[in-house]
């Protein structure tokens, strides 16, 4: 009786110490967080829309109704990211998300130059590289210091009624995600 | 030795069992550590951030969801009335009150998923504050239901749990100091299709 009751203690033990170890390796091992989704529908460096608008189901789940959204994957270490949409839109937002889909940095409209899109993401090394001699066409751009490697960088526009839907569409397909040499 | 063998079994079925059981009962239950709640409205301002608890960043990587940043905006979810009965979308509910600062707001009935309600008609199931009817002192009254109502209207249909999302864009609510005195409006129950 006695060892019984010790082997349904142990048990209780156990798993109080399984629940910490699985509650930590779900990030580590999810293939269905957003990255691995993005992974599915594109490559890196390439805007996908995240909406349902643009056919089939949405990418990443819970996008406002009144949104449309696009997304690229990037990674650091090939350098630095830019990201450009040009364009009038009532309101758009944009956020840096670390592999895990943790958002890292975000910003909107009114914190750019101009209303216009322009970001070029990078690692604190590689900041103090472009600081050094910053080239003229990236001195209008905010820059997004992450200390990431593998990152989403995702734009949200406003769409507010039916008659804005082509233009807020085209604002995100001509939106480019691209590597910036220096 | 066959006792000594089965106990340890027990033991380890114990372990791993109630151990995937607990969290993955913990990852489906809808409130979480770090909500805040005003009235029947519950936001997670610390979601999706790197300050969030282990719990929700779990159900970050399981669900895949990209919540907004802080410069974004702050979404709140109710899935009860005032009087705090469950949702349902056979019923007709009146919102009504203030809203707090921010350059505009968007309002959707949801199912469970919390993807906007699919009514299958043209109309949307969602409404933005630069379309609505204020009333003198500034506040809004929205008539929610499957029957068009004068002023503003939101669409729903169907039956079954339903969930409202309010999203404020551009907030500086999203500042976890902006809280404290934030009042939203308040959800009232108008009548049901039984």
């Amino acid at each position: 009786m006695r060892s019984l009751l010790h082997a349904l203690i142990l048990g209780l033990l156990g798993a109080g110490i399984v629940h910490i170890a699985v509650l930590f390796l779900v990030p580590e091992f999810s293939e269905r967080d957003a990255w691995s989704r993005l992974a599915m529908a594109s490559d890196l460096y390439k805007m996908t829309r995240l909406d349902a608008e643009a056919g089939g189901a949405p990418v990443v789940k819970s996008v406002d109704p009144l949104f449309y959204a696009a997304a690229c994957r990037f990674d650091l270490a090939d350098g630095l990211v830019r990201i450009r949409a040009p364009g009038d839109v009532p309101f758009w937002s944009a956020s840096v998300y670390d592999r895990n889909g943790h958002n890292i940095y975000s910003f909107n409209d009114h914190n750019a130059n101009g209303e216009k899109l322009d970001a070029v993401v990078l690692t604190p090394a590689q900041m103090i590289d472009v600081r050094r001699d910053l080239p003229e066409d990236l001195q209008g751009a905010i820059f997004v210091e992450a200390p990431i490697e593998e990152g989403i960088f995702v734009v949200r526009a406003f769409v507010p009624d039916e008659s804005w839907k082509p233009i807020v569409s085209r604002f995100l397909e001509q939106s480019a995600c691209e590597l910036q040499d220096y | 030795m066959l006792k000594n063998a089965i106990l340890t079994l027990l033991s380890l079925a114990i372990a791993i069992g109630l151990g995937g059981y607990s969290v993955w009962y913990a990852l489906n239950a809808q409130d979480g550590v770090g909500a805040i709640r005003i009235g029947q409205w519950t936001a997670f301002p610390e979601v999706g951030t790197l300050a969030a608890d282990p719990y929700s960043k779990a159900r970050v990587a399981r669900e895949g969801v990209l919540a907004l940043g802080q410069a974004e905006g702050l979404a709140f979810v109710a899935e009860r009335d005032d009087a705090g009965e469950p949702l349902k979308r056979e019923c007709a509910y009146t919102i009504e009150g203030g809203y707090p600062t921010a350059r505009f707001w968007t309002l959707y009935a949801a199912d469970q998923s919390l993807g906007v309600i699919d009514t299958g008609k043209p109309r949307q199931s969602a409404l933005q504050s630069y379309e609505v009817l204020r009333r003198p002192d500034n506040s809004v009254v929205i008539s929610v239901g499957s029957r068009p109502a004068p002023g503003n209207w939101l669409l729903t249909g169907g039956s079954g749990k339903m969930y409202f999302v309010l999203t404020f864009y551009d907030t500086p609510i999203a500042s976890s100091t902006g809280l404290s005195d934030v009042t939203l409006p308040r959800i009232l129950k108008a009548g049901c299709n039984a």
